[in-house]
């Protein structure tokens, strides 16, 4: 098997007593597009953040896979690329200015930044704002801005918590097509959503419910198992049966 | 662990960004250090002249014109006659004097009769900051007043004769500017390094920077480099200044105080640093490196307040804070030319806490968002 995969074996995670993951075992597969999603408080951040390394999980493990030989995380943090769920840019820095701290921090040299830039701007469509500062764009331009950082030197792995969250339904379809051709690099997606309609883009549906994985398929599978319709009638349904 | 110092300068450029875009941090940068030297360099003075002294002569003779006399000609004290010994007592509780002198009826004729005649000093003892100097100061012209109203002048069997090395005027002038670079250089230190790496936790920032290659020490020296340059410029500000404008000689070798200078300098910025990344909200932070670096570099450092004179346990206390030991370099560089030899104990105290310090920031700093 070809390009990065990460499983999860049984991983719990405690804050102050409380267990936002309750022993979750996850396959991501290389080269596809995995969503996690789930209602608030389900679990998802603390998931993606167990796999990059930012929390460590009270109990079980992330364990990383290269063309299918066991790697150490360490060594593949250089390929991981992130985007927060929150605002996590500089609200004073520019555009361009973002661009070059994220080039300095990956090391990218001079010619692959260039043309990097160039392609991201032209996809993004944020060529002439390169000089506004990020606190003064719109929310769809701001999360254009997080993924061109994110992107900008070529991930093998790209791990995106909420992308589309507060972004217009026009800016939400282009940030999907930007993801869309990220597949045919090869690189492994996790991406969580609020958006359930957003779940049916991916290739394989991770669904956690209270800290556990309560259902996982590829999106029609798992919604005809599941007996429904589109993942906002199985989320309804769910929720009512849940106990408060 | 690599250092890469592409991602520490990285780091740095994005942090003067952030200080050209910020007026909170350029003008503490920028203001504070000048409003420091106009404030201890011109408006305050230590040394007590042009004292007002309210004078009740109720004598009007020779010799307590000669008294009166031996006081205006100090040239520290400035008579002002009163009519009685009540409005003498009157200037002072309405500060229009610092202290008055009441000379009785029959003094001249006392004095005559060797009777021991009394004159009343009186000064305001709720002005605790100019009653010790005037007291010495009348002190002194008291021993000339009586030579002079006994007519003679015996030589003493023995003569001491005091010589105030280093700062032979006792100009206060130069004892304070040269500890303003230790007060000036912890306030741009700790305080802006401590609100540094707070702000990227509470802009959420910090999640980003973590999922990225950089190491936490390049993050750390890139987010002091910056601030470390404004300490130097700071620094470099206020020693033109002393030199320049008041007038404070150097005796000492320049690197001797670069050294001291540099020591101190990383010891703040990573105790700053410490703060900042414990502390994680900016808030916290601040009262933090109020509390740790600003308040003792002001108080007990011996900036102002002696350290000879502090309670035991204060004294002991000092002996933890980097400040005392730079302002005594400091002071040395400038005023009495020591060099290392001299200064072997401060430097030492100094480079041990230099050490601690930039292990400690360097440890606290995990990256974890835990």
């Amino acid at each position: 098997m070809s390009g990065v995969s990460i499983s999860v074996e049984g991983a719990r995670k405690s804050f102050a007593g409380c267990e936002a993951l309750k022993g979750v075992s996850l396959e991501f597969g290389a080269g596809r597009m995995h969503g996690i999603i789930g209602p608030e408080g389900s679990g998802k951040t603390t998931l993606l953040r167990l796999i990059l390394g930012l929390l460590s999980p009270t109990s079980g493990a992330a364990r990383y896979f290269e063309d299918g030989r066991p790697v150490a995380f360490e060594s593949l943090r250089p390929s991981l690329a992130y985007m927060p769920q929150t605002q996590s840019l500089y609200p004073d820095l520019s555009i361009q200015e973002h661009l070059e701290f994220f080039r300095d921090l990956y090391g990218i040299g001079a010619a692959d930044y260039s043309r990097k830039r160039e392609e991201l701007l032209s996809i993004t469509r944020l060529g002439e704002f390169v000089e506004r500062p990020a606190g003064q764009l719109s929310g769809g331009m701001y999360k254009k801005l997080a993924l061109m950082c994110a992107l900008l030197r070529s991930p093998r792995v790209m791990i995106l918590d909420e992308p589309t969250t507060g972004v217009d339904p026009i800016s939400r379809r282009e940030l999907w097509d930007l993801l869309y051709r990220l597949l045919d690099q090869n690189i492994l997606i996790l991406v969580t959503t609020a958006y359930l309609d957003e779940a049916e883009r991916c290739s394989m549906v991770h669904l956690l419910e209270g800290g556990l994985v309560v259902a996982c398929g590829e999106p029609r599978a798992l919604l005809e198992r599941e007996g429904a319709g589109s993942f906002d009638e199985l989320f309804l349904r769910r929720a009512a049966v849940r106990p408060a | 662990m690599t250092f890469v110092p592409a991602r520490a300068g990285a780091v740095a450029r994005k942090e003067w960004f952030h200080i050209r875009r910020d007026p909170f941090t350029l003008a503490l940068a920028l203001v504070l250090p000048l409003l420091m030297v106009i404030v201890y360099g011109v408006a305050i003075d230590f040394n007590v002249k042009e004292i007002h002294l309210a004078v009740s002569d109720l004598d009007q003779s020779q010799a307590s014109r000669r008294l009166i006399d031996t006081f205006s000609s100090s040239h520290y004290f400035r008579p002002r006659p009163e009519a009685s010994a009540a409005l003498a007592t009157a200037d002072l509780s309405d500060e229009r004097a610092r202290a008055a002198l009441i000379i009785p009826p029959r003094f001249e004729k006392d004095l005559l009769a060797g009777r021991g005649a009394k004159v009343q000093i009186l000064l305001d003892g709720a002005d605790n900051s100019t009653v010790g100097p005037i007291s010495q100061y009348v002190a002194s012209i008291q021993a000339l007043a009586s030579r002079r109203l006994a007519g003679v002048d015996p030589s003493p069997p023995y003569q001491l004769r005091t010589r105030f090395l280093f700062n032979p005027e006792l100009n206060s002038r130069w004892f304070v500017i040269p500890g303003l670079t230790v007060v000036i250089m912890a306030i741009l230190s700790i305080f802006l390094t401590a609100l540094t790496v707070a702000r990227e936790w509470e802009n959420g920032s910090m999640e980003l920077l973590l999922s990225t290659p950089v190491e936490p020490i390049e993050i750390i020296v890139g987010k002091a480099a910056p601030y470390a340059a404004l300490g130097i410029l700071a620094t470099a500000f206020v020693y033109v200044i002393a030199r320049g404008v008041f007038g404070v000689p150097f005796a000492g070798h320049l690197w001797v105080f670069a050294l001291g200078c540099l020591l101190f300098l990383v010891t703040y910025l990573a105790q700053g640093l410490l703060i900042s990344v414990l502390t994680r909200q900016q808030t916290i932070a601040m009262q933090f490196s109020m509390l740790t670096g600003m308040l003792p570099s002001n108080l007990l450092s011996g900036f102002i307040f002696p350290i000879a004179s502090m309670p035991r346990l204060f004294w002991y206390l000092t002996m933890l804070l980097p400040a005392r030991w730079f302002m005594v370099i400091s002071r040395h560089a400038f005023l009495e030319g020591s060099g290392f030899s001299e200064l072997a104990v401060p430097f030492a105290a100094l480079a041990l806490s230099c050490a601690t310090m930039v292990a400690l920031a360097a440890r606290s700093f995990r990256r974890t968002l835990e």
